[in-house]
């Protein structure tokens, strides 16, 4: 097994909503793997993206921690770590070029490398043609393209996803599984990507991290035995998709129930 | 599109034509025929379009010692130094104590309770220390812009979107880069939208400016105070329409530099 990049133990945060503190995640324990690409699933409210916040510097735990190769996450983020948000948060007043060089601008990169690491982005993004488009122009499939582009352009050896194809339909969501996948295989990051659905969790991830409701709990670590590299739609198809499915489905639906009754 | 265009200029011709017309027909219509000045409606307070037209060639003649050319040039010149000074300094403070929340709240009371002052109400301190000239108008005009562009950018810079702050600082910004590629370029949208009003009062300042500054500090003010002196309202409309003419010209071209400047907005995309 690679080593442990991320090690979260024993995570807590409690938040304060008026004079009550409402739990939002409570003594979660898990480790990421590099190289591994890590789902973390659960009903909404259960804490998932504020785990993710937590790893990326956004918010501070209560109790517990987190480390990166060993050394506790701090108030700012690293300079390895790569952040994609569900909102869109592609910058308006730049152009879909000088949305993906902002990394490399702020790091010095030289111009004319930066320039040539962008065409290289763009097409492999599928954005030819749109170098000089305002954001305002785009679809919202293409604004999350240009938004992840932008943050794998300066090759995070970890990247946090919080739902990025959370607001897209279900056709260009398959596509960016798809790209996704690709764009993964070639650079191998750590991924840890939150989401609420789960045939994304099973077509992207290595193994997914099954959260409580609130207040989130780890319920179970699955491990995703799914070939490599995998058809985004052909996956769906095949027997060892619906087991899969099945047997986690069945372990979220005790969450669901819990809610309802 | 070009037809709709040509249509939308013939209908601004015709009301302007139109309005024109009847102000020179109803100031020449007598009450009691044969008597003279006694009108049904008395060109004597608001002019007629032919006499105001006569006026306008008589002030920009050279048979005056100060022409209308001179006075219009000062007004403007005014103008837009006090909007200039106003929009920088009001920016820089609205950047300043948008992005700070302790300086922001120490200096609020100070804030509101300037900006609460009617601005007309310290004209007279401003020419006793600023003399009547050309520095006391841009005084004037400064007070007012400042504080509309201030709280515009001011509301602009408490808005920046936090993600964005954040994604920034994932790419690996520092404070100052975030600052110049995000929190500027996400203010100055709101900016914008104070600069068009901005205009207006730089202009209502300085004319104000100009009522109480006499000949040593010019311009269309002096020229509309003067005209009071000799009830001589066809000066008055002169040096009214002239000011229309500055507030189009300045409004159309803050529109232009919007328009380059914040080309990324929705509003301004061809789609």
């Amino acid at each position: 097994m690679a080593r442990v990049r991320i090690a979260i133990r024993d995570l807590t945060k409690t938040f304060a909503a008026g004079t009550r503190e409402v739990p939002a995640v409570s003594h979660a324990s898990f480790d990421v793997h590099d190289k591994e690409f890590v789902a973390i699933v659960g009903p909404s409210g259960c804490g998932k993206s504020t785990i993710l916040n937590m790893i990326g510097s956004l918010v501070a735990p209560s109790g517990g921690e987190i480390l990166i190769d060993g050394v506790r996450v701090g108030p700012r983020p690293g300079p390895r770590v790569g952040y994609v948000f569900q909102k869109d948060t592609v910058f308006p007043w730049r152009t879909v070029a000088q949305n993906i060089a902002l990394g490399l601008q702020y790091r010095g990169v030289a111009t004319a490398e930066i320039r040539s690491q962008v065409t290289e982005a763009v097409a492999l993004a599928g954005l030819e043609g749109f170098e000089d488009a305002f954001p305002a122009t785009l679809s919202g499939g293409m604004r999350q393209r240009v938004a992840l582009m932008r943050s794998l352009v300066v090759n995070p050896e970890i990247l946090l996803m919080d739902e990025p194809f959370g607001a897209l339909d279900t056709h260009t969501k398959l596509n960016l599984h798809a790209e996704l996948l690709s764009l993964w295989g070639a650079r191998q990051q750590t991924v840890v990507f939150v989401t609420h659905d789960l045939s994304e969790a099973i077509t992207l991830a290595d193994r997914i991290v099954v959260m409580t409701r609130r207040p989130g709990r780890v319920k179970l670590i699955y491990d995703v035995k799914l070939p490599r590299p995998r058809d985004v739609i052909r996956l769906r198809e095949t027997a060892e998709y619906l087991r899969e499915y099945g047997e986690i489905w069945h372990a979220l639906g005790e969450e669901f129930q819990e809610r309802v009754s | 599109m070009k037809d709709g265009r040509r249509s939308v200029w013939a209908w601004r011709l015709g009301i302007l034509v139109v309005f024109l017309g009847a102000w020179e027909y109803l100031t020449g219509i007598k009450a009691i025929s044969k008597t003279p000045g006694l009108y049904w409606i008395d060109p004597f307070f608001i002019s007629r379009p032919s006499a105001i037209a006569q006026r306008f060639l008589y002030l920009t003649s050279d048979k005056v010692r100060l022409t209308l050319w001179q006075m219009a040039l000062s007004t403007i010149q005014s103008t837009l130094w006090g909007f200039l000074v106003g929009i920088s300094t009001g920016f820089a403070a609205g950047l300043l104590l948008g992005r700070s929340d302790r300086i922001a709240r120490i200096f609020d009371p100070f804030i509101v309770a300037f900006n609460s002052l009617p601005r007309i109400a310290l004209v007279p301190l401003i020419t006793m220390i600023f003399g009547f000239g050309l520095l006391a108008k841009i005084v004037l005009a400064w007070s007012i812009v400042f504080f509309i562009v201030f709280f515009n950018t001011f509301q602009g810079a408490r808005s920046v979107d936090a993600d964005l702050i954040h994604s920034a600082r994932f790419l690996g910004a520092g404070d100052g880069q975030i600052m110049r590629t995000v929190v500027v370029p996400s203010t100055l949208a709101w900016t914008f939208a104070s600069l068009t009003p901005s205009i207006s009062f730089a202009l209502i300042g300085v004319v104000v400016g100009e009522f109480i500054g006499g000949e040593s500090g010019g311009g269309l003010g002096y020229l509309i105070i003067q005209s009071l002196g000799t009830l001589n309202a066809a000066d008055m409309m002169v040096a009214l329409f002239v000011l229309g003419a500055i507030g189009i010209v300045m409004a159309l071209g803050i529109r232009q530099i919007e328009r380059r400047l914040l080309r990324w907005r929705p509003e301004y995309q061809r789609r």
